[in-house]
Parts: structure tokens; C-alpha cells; sequence
């Protein structure tokens, strides 16, 4: 602790950058996590089992996109914002059966989310 | 007497020397290559004589690890890793552990799909390397489609907010006077921060007078950097590999000061343990096939962080010692009686 007191005044009095911000000239700029971890499992809302195959998408970013194993699960890192849209979709047709889209807001910016989501039969 | 800023960056150094906390790890996870760059000063060829390092060898080192340091990234270097297909799997591996990972590419391979795949596994920083404009990057390494793969790449890269994303350029005799050009390009692309390097005469590049640069264009460079700190356009800076004198405050944001086995560690592809990739291999601290790996961080390293030893050579009588400590750990090859680049020196020579 006191150490750190005196290392943080010998950094303030030597401008050394706020931040402990290193690179190796072979290396990358350190990661500050401007990402978090989202996660979570698809089940059918009417018989309670996982779906397979549903695309999972922070909405808005066609781009960004992983799809549920056979257990449901997914787990993707995306940014960390606020009131992220998170889309669930059933792109497989009636494979693994048919089921509606569902968007989710996700509101906090905590580290990682652990979402569970029902999907509604198509109608 | 020396001024308080000086005096309190080298206790501040102490300080940080007598910690060693390890946040930064170079895994040396593959040494193939797809380029055959001239520079190259690694001991990678195309058919490597050695296989991937296998991820759970590396994942049982790191686990060896107490007290993770908060913002630990694992840089993943090579060769060129995007040569392993299980690249997200190990990044993956990573996060869940709480380690950050980032990356340094040539950009080859860097497509659309591969950025998100990459992004999705948890890659929070990244560093592509430009060698120049067209003729001068494909020169250097020796392709002919390399430039365009690797704008292509540097684009797609700088498009993602929450990658902590920079371009490095080695520079060398055929790209000193593209800078400007080249900078005007990675601005155009929206790249936010821009390293200069140049090359320490060893391996390929000890024979190749191409690549160094003469003590006057090393001025050049120290100049151009100023000069282009002050637009703040783009964050340029010298990179951490030697002690500049007189340029310190100008061309970096803080002082010199070589974190190679102080806060830098690696796992380098035969699982030897030792500090960043381009350091003389006759440093390693051992090996995780045979030692448990924060137990040699911990108690050897010796050599970088007492360097008393660099007293040698020209470094035996100079007056910059106690700001420079022998230069960038990299700078000591073969029988180690001499620094191999005295940065201060060029700048001397070159002022005159
Ligand atoms: S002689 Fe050695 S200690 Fe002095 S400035 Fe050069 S590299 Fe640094
Ligand atoms: S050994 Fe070289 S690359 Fe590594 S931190 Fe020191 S100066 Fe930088």
C-alpha cells in the first residue's frame, strides 16, 4: 500500500502518463476491456428444452453474430455500452423448429451478462 | 545536478523493478510464417522445425500465476498467429481465466470474417504492421499483394471501437521519406495511434544496409515524430527500444525505461520463459516443460532487473548511464561485451 502511495508521487512528479500504458516494440498497446462478456442459454418457451442454431447478434451489427449449440448456449464478447439491443433470430427454418424473433435490451455495463431467454413458437 | 523529474522517473524505476509485477505476457504461440519478410528477425520459416506450442501447454504455465495483475494481457505473437485456427478457442480460454489477449499480425490473414470471430473470442488490443507504401512495404515483405491485404486489414481493425488498435512501422532506408505519406494514409483510415521502430542489426537484417538507418535519418526520424506530436491527428511515437537523450520527453509519453523481465515476461515456442521475443535467447530463465513458470518470474530474472552487468563497453563510462541502463534489453547479442545500438549515440553523431 505504501509503496504504491510512493510509486504513484514519484510517477506524478516524473510525468510518466497517468496511465500504466506500456508497449514492447514487438508487442500490442495494452487492453483496457472496452469489451464484456455476454452469454446465456435459448430454450422453447413451450417445452422448456434448449434450441439449437438461433443467431445470437448484438442488433444494429449484422456482423457480430455467433449461433446456440445444442445445448442453447451462446457466449460472445461485445462492446460495453449501455442498453445494448441483443437480437435472438431463427435463421434455420424449421430445423431445430420454428421460432420468433426476440430483442432484448441489456441495460447495465457489468463485466459479463448471463442471459436466459424463451423463444415463442411461430405462430 | 540532475533535475527532479530525472531523479524521481529513475527512483520511480527502482520501485518498479522491486515489484515485478508480470502484466504483460508474449506467448510465442507459433513460429510459422506466410511471409518471408526480409527484416525478419526471428528464427521462423515457413516449415518451422517446431510445432504450435499446444494451448492447454500454455494455459497450465499461466495457471501457475499468483496475484494476477489487474489489465494482464497476453500478446500473442509468432510468426504470424493467425496460422492457428484455434486462435479464438485460445483467446477464449483466456478471458475465462480473467486474462486480457491481443495480438500482433501482419495482416495477411486479417479478413471480415476473421475480425469477428477474433472480437466475439474477447481481442481487446491489436497491432498490424506497415512497412510503407506500396512498393517499399512489398519490398520489405518480399510480396507483392502484402500492402493491399494489409490496408485491408489495418481499415476493418480501426473500425472497432473497443479494440486498442495501432499500426507499427519499421522504418528503413526505402520508406524514411515516405512518412508523411504514410501517415497521411493511416489517418485517411481512421487509425488513432501510429509506432515508429527501427531495427536492431541482427539476423537477416545485420547484412542488409537497406535497413539501417544512418545516424542523420535517425535524427530525421526523432524530428519527424516531434514534430508530428504536436498536430495530434494521429498519436505517433517512438517505440520503447532505446534511450534517445534530448528527444525523450519529445518523442514518447514517458521516459525510457525497459520493462523486458521487470513487468514483460513470455513463453516462447520451445516453453522457454524469458521476456520479450527479440531478446537474445541465451537469457532464457527456463523452460514450463520443466519449471513452474511464476515461480521463475518470481525468483530468477536476475540480469534485467539488476543490469549492472551492461556496465561494459561503451556503456562502461557514459555519462547517460543512470537514465539509460545499457539501452533496451534487445540491444545485447552474441558475446554481450558491447550494446549493439547506442540510440544516443546516433543522435549525437547525426546532430552534428
Ligand atoms: S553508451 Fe550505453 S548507457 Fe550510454 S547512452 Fe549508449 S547505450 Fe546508453
Ligand atoms: S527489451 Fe526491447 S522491446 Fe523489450 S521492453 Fe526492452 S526495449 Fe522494449
Amino acid at each position: 500500500m505504501k509503496n504504491n502511495r510512493i510509486r504513484n508521487v514519484l510517477k506524478g512528479l516524473s510525468f510518466t502518463s497517468a496511465m500504466f500504458i506500456f508497449q514492447a516494440c514487438y508487442g500490442t498497446p495494452q487492453d483496457f476491456g472496452y469489451d464484456r462478456l455476454v452469454e446465456g442459454q435459448v430454450t422453447s418457451e413451450t417445452t422448456g428444452l434448449p434450441i439449437k442454431g438461433i443467431k445470437v447478434s448484438v442488433a444494429g451489427d449484422n456482423s457480430y453474430y455467433v449461433t446456440t449449440d445444442d445445448e442453447g448456449k451462446f457466449s460472445f464478447y461485445s462492446e460495453k455500452e449501455e442498453n445494448v439491443l441483443i437480437g435472438f433470430e431463427d435463421i434455420d427454418g424449421d430445423e431445430n423448429g420454428a421460432f420468433r424473433d426476440l430483442f432484448k435490451t441489456v441495460e447495465d455495463i457489468s463485466e459479463s451478462v448471463y442471459l436466459e431467454i424463451a423463444l415463442k413458437d411461430k405462430l | 545536478m540532475i533535475s527532479l523529474k530525472k531523479y524521481a522517473f529513475r527512483q520511480f524505476k527502482k520501485l518498479e523493478t522491486r515489484a515485478h509485477e508480470l502484466n504483460y505476457l508474449f506467448w510465442e504461440c507459433t513460429t510459422r510464417c506466410n511471409l518471408n519478410c526480409i527484416h525478419c528477425g526471428s528464427d521462423c520459416a515457413k516449415d518451422s522445425a517446431f510445432k504450435d506450442m499446444p494451448l492447454d501447454d500454455f494455459l497450465k504455465a499461466i495457471d501457475t500465476i499468483e496475484d494476477k495483475a489487474p489489465n494482464f494481457t497476453v500478446v500473442f505473437t509468432g510468426g504470424e498467429p493467425l496460422l492457428r485456427n484455434d486462435l479464438e478457442q485460445c483467446g477464449k480460454e483466456l478471458r475465462k481465466r480473467g486474462f486480457r489477449w491481443s495480438m500482433v499480425s501482419n495482416g495477411h490473414l486479417y479478413n471480415r470474417e476473421r475480425h469477428y470471430s477474433l472480437l466475439n473470442a474477447g481481442m481487446g488490443a491489436l497491432t498490424i504492421s506497415l512497412d510503407g507504401l506500396e512498393a517499399s512495404h512489398n519490398w520489405m515483405r518480399n510480396n507483392s499483394t502484402s500492402f493491399q491485404k494489409v490496408v485491408n486489414a489495418i481499415e476493418l481493425a480501426a473500425s472497432a471501437t473497443r479494440l486498442n488498435f495501432d499500426v507499427v512501422t519499421c522504418v528503413n532506408q526505402k520508406n524514411i521519406n515516405e512518412l508523411r505519406q504514410i501517415k497521411d494514409l493511416l489517418v485517411s483510415k481512421n487509425v488513432k495511434a501510429w509506432r515508429l521502430f527501427t531495427i536492431i542489426p541482427i539476423g537477416r537484417a545485420a547484412n542488409n544496409p537497406d535497413l539501417q538507418l544512418s545516424d542523420k535519418q535517425f535524427v530525421e526520424l526523432m524530428d519527424f515524430i516531434a514534430e508530428q506530436r504536436k498536430a495530434k491527428d494521429i498519436d505517433v511515437k517512438f517505440s520503447c527500444e532505446g534511450y534517445v537523450g534530448k528527444y525523450e520527453s519529445l518523442v514518447r509519453d514517458s521516459s525510457f525505461f525497459c520493462r523486458a523481465g521487470i513487468n514483460i515476461g513470455s513463453v516462447l515456442i520451445d516453453g522457454s520463459i524469458s521476456a520479450c521475443p527479440n531478446i537474445d535467447r541465451s537469457f532464457s530463465q527456463g523452460n514450463i516443460y520443466t519449471d513452474n513458470f511464476y515461480e521463475v518470474w518470481q525468483k530468477k530474472f536476475q540480469p534485467f532487473r539488476n543490469r549492472s552487468w551492461t556496465k561494459t563497453g561503451q556503456c562502461k563510462s557514459c555519462r547517460e548511464y543512470n537514465d539509460c541502463q545499457g539501452n533496451g534489453f534487445h540491444n545485447w547479442h552474441g558475446n554481450k561485451q558491447n550494446v549493439l545500438v547506442c540510440h544516443h549515440q546516433k543522435i549525437e553523431q547525426g546532430s552534428v
